[in-house]
């Protein structure tokens, strides 16, 4: 119990008690009867006197309760508070959780958000006087709601902007964010001046963290100025009955685009085991239903409890009956359009209920073959589902722009020069065997005979199940790369195969060409390699990798709060992103290729207007194992400290003012009583 | 109460109710020997017509009382005696201390008329009756009047009674007590309500035998008080205050402590012999005399 004005207290108490007991000393004025004799009355009082036990305090009982009465007023006036609040520094930072399954919504009806804010608000009506605070509010990036005031209202506004996200949650931005700001905490001042906070110590601030600590990287958060006991984690909600879709594929069958397979993957998080109903619509139509029972989740630990390498849980292996696939096989599907797989259930978090995807249609890559004759790219090309069209060198460079461009962009979707290199190389994805594009910073120098292939990147798309150990090449042309081109196999001495990504143009150059030449003109094989299967599954990888779409007609999903890159019609100035909650942003697009868009902070389906064709719709999943785990952890472990949290509500000091006022009503209530007993009859 | 609307308010006694108590006449449960013969036969032999014994003649007899006839047949000398008729002494003391100055319907005038009645009863008898004023001592007296006739100076004497100054009963006690040796009826009219105590004024007039009758008159705001509050009582008679707050408790407490109070004196009364009645004025005072005298056997 406080006071926050004492003063107040001692100037009513001085104010209104001595003249009270200056009252009680001139006494009541009585009124006068006469009696023809005071003999009985006398011995009656005196009577009374010995029959009560506390006569001399009943005599003045009433002025004690007064005197209680104007003790309390003047107390209630003195602005008591009941101390309940944790105790904190004068500095006070609120972090407020704004992740995805911070929308749970909990059984009051209110949502994890609203009562991290309403907890947040709390904070704040407890602060000192002379307390100032700071909001950050984080999901998967810090935002600095507020920055340190002291206004209680300004911060309570403050807080209830923040709004729900559906991103996922990253904590070390904002304890980065946080330190950052109490670096310039001034915390005393001398004669000299301002005194600031060493770094060495830890700046006198409290953390508040409200989160349901659903928290991916938790462990690689480290403490580096603030006091672990400072650091109050607040959880918040207790629903943990979820079921979540964390990955779905669509894609087009290989043989036959216009058959389409979608295959959901979705893990039960809750404690109990579910069944439900998966639903396919293509285009807002219903197209298949189909139905999964999942078995409740192991008893996994919170998140903070688990192993600090492996923040992310990885339990799946160990529960495969919480983790179920449903696979929608042989749908026909011949357009292009957004495919979305909807889980019928009503749970804690509805954001990974939803699934979409967003296919392009069943369409051939166009390919434009610029060689003078190889039967090797020739016969692997048909065997391709491709649309293949030749030209000589000669006649490619010769075109009309009109038969090799589209605008600025070239008309095909990858263009392959066969042992041929030239500078007539608009916007597009160009793959050269033997030849090399005319850019800065790229030239061949000489040949090199017999040496031996030793190092490539088996990771990168263009090698993958592609078997390099086989690979062997008679010669090849030293190549010199500018910087920012990417080796992907390496000979002893120069690289054989590199990529290079320059002025929205992707450049894949062999330093070898798969036909050589001797002395006297006739063609030898350069290596065995084109003889094998290898060879083919390498030209599907490449053309897939260069024309940047994939036979199985799917495009990637991105996650919430991820930032999408995309190319746009040259000529807007302005781009419209119609976002899945209605919300049109616009982005300016003056003298760009290509927009940058972040605000992808919801699931869902956002189209560009105007946008190129295949490139104007895409898709945020939520697919977060992290988010879709609901249950609020019971701890949370930041880098090598455990903190606590409590699922208690946050205490603020109270005012207690109107205790004080009720027990003066008490006490009014029991002088009137004991008045009126002593003068009715 | 029907008599009692015909009397005006001052008016002590009214013709009808006198001539009701001209059938009553006081009763003593002592005779006693009074200064003059009167209608009442003492045990003294004396000189009346009711026979009472015989006795032999000593020389010096009075020969009038000789039996003549008693003689004639036995030739011996007898003396006839006869019952002595004597008057009674009615005293008759008022309470004119302030106290008594008080009440709805007033104390005073109860005894007033108390004292008016038992008077005429007397003077109707041929009692020898005589009034006495008392506070802190006899201040008023109207001593030895006889005779139906002297009833107007009775009357005079009470009206002209004037209550003042504090009660003392033993002072008053005792001075009666030695001016007034005779026996005879004492009627002590007050509230009894001393600070002095009222013990040993009893005792006095106990001390002379006198058969004696104490009626204790209240009103009805000293039986049940009608007061509430922070109250400075003050005392009529010495200007003494209480300063009480009034409640139920202590309402109550006064009432024990009255009833105590009275029940004291009546136990003082009962085993001394003295006859104790208790009246609030708002008993009407006509049927007080007529029939509450009579029950208690002052008058028959």
């Amino acid at each position: 119990m406080s006071f926050l004005s004492p003063a107040t207290i001692a100037l009513a108490a001085g104010l209104t008690v001595p003249p009270l007991i200056a009252l009680y000393f001139l006494k009541l004025k009585r009124s006068v009867r006469m009696v023809p004799s005071t003999l009985l009355w006398k011995k009656s009082v005196e009577d009374l006197h010995v029959n009560s036990p506390f006569q001399r305090l009943r005599s003045s009982v009433l002025l004690l309760l007064q005197l209680l009465i104007l003790l309390l007023a003047a107390l209630a006036l003195g602005k008591p508070m009941l101390e309940m609040a944790l105790a904190h520094e004068s500095t006070i930072i609120i972090l407020v959780d704004q992740s995805a399954s911070m929308a749970v919504m909990e059984a009051d009806g209110r949502t994890r958000l609203d009562m991290a804010k309403h907890q947040a608000k709390r904070v704040i009506d407890g602060m000192d006087e002379d307390s100032r605070a700071m909001v950050i509010a984080f999901c998967d990036r810090a935002t600095v709601v507020s920055s340190f005031d002291t206004d209680r209202q300004a911060l309570k506004r403050k807080i209830e902007s923040i709004e729900q996200t559906q991103s996922a949650s990253s904590l070390g931005e904002a304890m980065s964010l946080a330190e950052a700001y109490t670096q310039n905490i001034i915390i005393g001042s001398d004669e000299a001046g301002a005194d600031r906070a060493p770094d060495s110590v830890a700046p006198p601030a409290t953390v508040f963290i409200f989160t349901d600590g659903r928290v991916e990287d938790a462990d690689k958060v480290t403490l580096q100025k603030f006091d672990v006991d400072n650091i109050h984690v607040t959880s918040v909600g207790k629903r943990a009955d979820n079921v979540g879709i964390i990955a779905m594929n669509a894609r087009r069958n290989y043989e036959t685009p216009e058959i389409l397979e979608v295959s959901t993957t979705i893990e039960n998080f809750g404690p109990d085991p579910v069944a439900l109903d998966a639903v396919l619509y293509i285009d807002g139509e219903n197209v298949d239903v189909q139905s999964i029972e999942l078995g409740p989740l192991p008893d996994a630990p919170g998140l903070g409890e688990e192993d600090h390498d492996s923040p992310v849980p990885t339990k799946r292996t160990e529960a495969a009956d919480s983790v179920g696939v449903i696979a929608f096989d042989e749908i026909e599907f011949g357009g292009g359009g957004t495919v979305e797989v909807v889980l019928r259930i009503d749970d804690a978090l509805s954001a990974d209920n939803r699934a979409w995807s967003i296919i392009d249609e069943p369409r051939h890559v166009q390919v434009l073959l610029v060689s003078g004759g190889n039967w090797f790219l020739d016969s692997v090309l048909q065997t391709l589902p491709l649309t293949v069209e030749k030209m000589t060198p000669a006649q490619y460079e010769q075109a009309d722009e009109r038969d090799i461009q589209d605008g600025d962009r070239s008309r095909f979707d990858v263009v392959i020069f066969d042992d041929h290199s030239t500078a007539r190389l608009p916007q597009g994805n160009y793959f050269f065997w033997g030849g090399i594009p005319t850019l800065d910073g790229l030239s061949r120098k000489d040949i090199i005979a017999n040496e031996v292939i030793f190092n490539w990147d088996e990771t990168h798309p263009v090698l993958r199940y592609v078997g390099v150990e086989a690979l062997y090449v008679y010669e090849w042309h030293r190549l010199v790369l500018p910087p920012e081109a990417v080796s992907i196999i390496d000979g002893q001495s120069s690289p054989v195969l590199a990529y290079l990504s320059r002025d929205a143009s992707q450049y894949l150059i062999s330093a070898f060409s798969l036909i050589a030449y001797d002395e006297k003109g006739r063609p030898l094989m350069n290596t065995k390699w084109v003889t094998t299967a290898d060879f083919v599954v390498f030209m599907q990888n490449t053309i897939q990798f260069l024309s940047g779409t994939t036979s199985i007609g799917a495009r990637k999903s991105v996650r919430p709060g991820s930032p999408i890159t995309l190319p746009i019609p040259g000529h807007s100035d302005e781009i419209k992103v119609h976002r899945p909650d209605g919300v049109v942003d616009r982005v300016p697009a003056v003298g760009f290729d290509n927009i940058h868009y972040a605000r992808t902070r919801q699931v869902g389906v956002y189209r560009l207007d105007p946008g190129l064709s295949g490139n104007d719709v895409f898709a945020v999943n939520l697919f977060n194992e992290v988010e879709s785990h609901v249950r609020p952890a019971e701890a949370l472990a930041l880098g090598a400290v455990t903190l606590t949290t409590k699922a208690a509500s946050i205490q603020v000091n109270r005012p207690a003012w109107s205790y004080f006022l009720f027990g003066l009503l008490v006490l009014l209530l029991l002088e009137w009583v004991i008045y009126n007993q002593r003068i009715f009859v | 109460m029907a008599v009692a609307t015909r009397k005006k308010p001052d008016e002590l006694l009214d013709s009808d109710f006198m001539n009701r108590l001209d059938q009553l006449s006081l009763v003593s449960r002592k005779i006693f020997a009074g200064k003059m013969r009167g209608e009442r036969l003492t045990k003294r032999r004396g000189a009346s017509v009711e026979f009472a014994d015989y006795r032999n003649y000593v020389s010096g007899d009075d020969l009038r009382h000789l039996d003549w006839n008693i003689y004639a047949r036995l030739n011996k000398l007898f003396i006839k005696l006869f019952l002595e008729e004597v008057d009674l002494h009615v005293s008759v003391l008022i309470d004119v201390s302030k106290s008594m100055d008080w009440g709805d319907p007033h104390k005073g005038l109860y005894a007033r008329r108390v004292a008016a009645a038992i008077a005429y009863i007397g003077l109707v008898n041929f009692d020898r009756v005589s009034l006495y004023g008392f506070a802190d001592g006899l201040q008023f007296e109207l001593s030895g009047v006889r005779g139906r006739r002297l009833m107007a100076r009775v009357i005079d004497f009470l009206t002209k009674l004037e209550f003042a100054g504090a009660g003392d009963l033993a002072a008053t006690g005792k001075q009666f007590a030695i001016r007034h040796p005779q026996p005879g009826i004492v009627l002590l009219l007050s509230d009894f309500v001393d600070k002095g105590g009222y013990e040993d004024g009893l005792r006095f007039l106990m001390a002379r035998k006198y058969d004696i009758y104490a009626l204790q008159i209240l009103s009805p705001e000293e039986i049940d008080p009608r007061l509430a509050g922070d109250l400075r009582l003050t005392d009529m008679e010495d200007e003494d205050f209480a300063e009480v707050t009034v409640g139920r408790a202590l309402l109550n407490r006064y009432k024990r402590n009255l009833e105590a109070y009275c029940g004291g004196l009546k136990d003082f009364c009962a085993t001394r012999g003295i006859s104790y009645m208790f009246t609030s004025t708002e008993v009407a005072f006509d049927q007080m005399v007529l029939s509450y005298f009579r029950k208690r056997g002052l008058l028959k």
